[in-house]
């Protein structure tokens, strides 16, 4: 059976280096135009030429988003931007408008993605797609197991699903709700978001009816560990993990479980300590998170009702730049607070979790200091097990 | 000159209006949504000697696809017009019999240029339904080099939004609170946006009606769409009047009139572009 692909957004060329060195085979990335993140930092063509270049080295696949809906002014971009796109050396490209799709097959010999965007969610338009030649699907988060699984055994075509991020509350490209309050096109990357504000439910006569929480149409995350073995069984070919505009420590944190624990079910048939996995995945994105719709429940207990009281925690403490074998120093640049006396974890891509004691901590003056208050100040730590740069350290919670 | 079909909310208004308007657009039970009107038995259909058009747009699952198969054939024994589909599966199984009616491309937010109506046209689709969330300059384009014959919403409330979750029943059940209403609204700044939880999920509509009257004389679209959602029907007959016989000499008098008529009221995106990136 050939291996799930583990599949991680990336919004910059940093997040791209990191998602593959924790473990993604394969990232999605936003180019210079017409993708779904207009107001993200996106990758210019040299980026992504360096993005392919380190994926590929490392023999793994960049794909690039051109999911928009076109309006009249950007059908005459489409044909040579995918062609630049293609000199890139990209993998696929994933598009959301079936016009877009032609112009790709038309033009280059990239394999098309059809975005979630498309909301597919039965196997007459998955057949519909693949006789139009895209190369994978990816489904709507609306799909429950039953409805994947009778996709993937009436089509023989790549199947690919999110496993882990935020949720839309409607199905994709039916969302309009930031052009009319915001003004801000959402189908042309420019979503604020609306269905995380709070308003005032009222009944038919507009009287108010109030709860202890106002109304909002806030959905939980995404999180489907628990249900990776099955997911595997089932046969799709790519788990997707949502969040372009997601922070370094996030992605390598999210790739990092999903990655032990698809190859602890390949080795061992289970993936074991689920709980404590669930736990800094829960912490990392500091929000509730449940399987969605896979199980056919979507009802009040996957409504968000917090009020946008969620706050960002201080986990991540640092990033580690260089190590020292010899006198074990390790030099490190400041993320969150960081204070003598700190239990923390220390993560990479090539080792277990390290568990340390912060006990000395040197500034770049040579002094001996408790605290590092500073964003992106550099310190070093001696630290007995070897790290090595592009670890993380975050809190031991 | 355009046709004048209606988004209907009742028998009673279908009867009311149909000797003023060409023709209605009309859901079928558990298969549409942004229709103010579905039925269950399509003989009733046989009734209205009009141009009518079949909604089947809501996003299809797997177990809807049969639903699907029967409803396509069932309307070839009716004098329909045409189908409006949203979810590609309603073209596949529209062209795999031949069917004596035309399919119409209405993926409301997604008809915003004409390469991609063009396209859906190769596929034997010979209409489409034009975004509300776009301008006139747009508009008139697509009008210009589309293949396909083409209708516009230009009055009424505004869909924006549809979930398969149950958002307002999600809400109630969480803090234990009743209501009974069909139909309710949410608040935000003083606008109020209805809002409907059904079988088929959440729809939510613009705060502001549309009232496009100003453009419609120059517009050259086949169908020019009124929706009564939410709208008294006596009013929403005065509309319809106005709108069958508006011209360049009255449209301005017309205009103001219908603006009179309500508080919330505004020319939606005709003549403001949305934004998308906010920072260069």
């Amino acid at each position: 059976m050939k291996k799930v692909e583990l599949l991680s957004p990336a919004g910059d060329l940093e997040r791209l280096k990191v998602a593959l060195m924790y473990g993604a085979d394969a990232v999605y990335i936003g180019g210079p135009m017409l993708n779904l993140r207009a107001n993200a930092i996106n990758f210019t063509f040299d980026e992504i030429k360096e993005g392919v270049k380190f994926a590929h080295s490392l023999k793994k696949k960049v794909y690039v988003t051109v999911n928009i809906l076109l309006h009249n002014e950007e059908i005459s971009l489409v044909k040579d931007y995918v062609k630049k796109i293609e000199k890139c050396g990209v993998d696929a490209v994933i598009v959301s408008d079936p016009a877009v799709i032609k112009i790709v097959i038309d033009n280059t010999k990239l394999d098309v993605h059809v975005s979630t965007q498309s909301s597919t969610t039965n196997i007459e338009t998955v057949k519909f797609f693949k006789e139009i030649g895209a190369t994978r699907v990816v489904l709507a988060r609306e799909c429950t197991k039953k409805e994947i699984q009778e996709i993937i055994d009436n089509v023989d075509i790549e199947i690919e699903t999110f496993i882990h991020g935020a949720m839309c509350a409607g199905y994709s490209g039916r969302c309009v709700m930031s052009n009319f309050l915001t003004n801000r096109d959402a189908n042309r990357g420019g979503c604020s978001q609306i269905c995380r504000w709070d308003f005032d439910l009222l009944d038919k006569n507009k009287k108010q009816i109030k709860g202890k929480k106002p109304f909002t149409f806030c959905s939980k995350d995404l999180s489907m560990l628990r249900y990776l073995s099955d997911m595997i069984d089932m046969g799709i070919t790519s788990f997707k993990i949502e969040g372009r505009m997601r922070s370094l420590y996030y992605i390598a944190t999210v790739v990092s479980i999903y990655r032990k624990a698809i190859d602890e079910y390949y080795k061992t048939g289970k993936i074991t300590d689920i709980e404590n996995k669930e736990k800094v995945l829960r912490r990392c994105a500091n929000r509730d998170s449940v399987p969605q719709f896979f199980n056919d429940i979507y009802d009040s207990t996957c409504s968000y009702y917090n009020g946008r009281e969620e706050i960002s925690n201080q986990d991540f403490l640092g990033i580690v730049l260089d190590y020292n074998k010899e006198t074990k120093i390790a030099t490190i640049e400041e993320r969150n607070y960081i204070k003598k006396g700190d239990i923390v974890e220390i993560f990479g891509p090539n080792h277990e979790i390290i568990t340390y004691t912060f006990n000395k901590i040197i500034d770049e003056d040579g002094n001996i200091i408790d605290v590092v208050r500073h964003p992106k100040q550099i310190v070093k730590i001696k630290i007995d097990e070897f790290v090595e740069n592009y670890d993380l350290i975050r809190i031991k919670s | 000159m355009s046709k004048l079909l209606t988004i209907p909310s009742s028998m009673e208004e279908i009867e009311k209006t149909k000797n003023i308007v060409d023709g209605f657009i009309i859901g079928i039970e558990n298969l549409s949504v942004n229709t103010n009107m579905c039925i269950s038995d399509l003989n009733d259909l046989k009734k209205i000697n009009k141009d009518i058009f079949i909604s089947i747009n809501k996003n299809m699952h797997n177990s809807d696809l049969k639903k699907i198969e029967e409803i396509l054939d069932e309307l070839d024994n009716l004098n329909i017009k045409g189908v409006l589909y949203y979810d590609i599966a309603v073209l596949s199984l529209y062209k795999k019999k031949k069917h004596k009616y035309e399919l119409v491309w209405y993926q409301e937010h997604a008809t915003t240029n004409y390469d991609t109506i063009n396209y859906w046209n190769s596929f034997g689709v010979n209409y489409a339904y034009i975004s509300s969330d776009i301008s006139m300059e747009e508009i008139n384009l697509i009008t210009k080099k589309s293949k396909s014959k083409l209708m516009i919403t230009m009055f009424g409330y505004l869909p924006m939004f549809v979930s398969k979750r149950h958002i307002v029943k999600n809400y109630l059940d969480y803090f234990n609170l009743k209501d009974n209403s069909k139909l309710n609204y949410i608040e935000k700044e003083n606008n109020i946006y209805p809002i409907i939880d059904k079988k088929e999920g959440t729809i939510v509509y613009s705060s502001n009606i549309l009232n496009g009257i100003k453009e419609v004389v120059n517009l050259n679209v086949d169908y020019i769409v009124l929706n009564s959602f939410d709208i008294n029907l006596d009013k929403f007959i005065t509309i319809i009047k106005y709108f069958k016989n508006v011209t360049k000499e009255n449209v301005k008098e017309y205009n103001e009139n219908i603006n009179k008529k309500f508080t919330n009221i505004d020319e939606g995106f005709l003549n403001k572009k949305t934004i998308y990136k906010v920072k260069k």
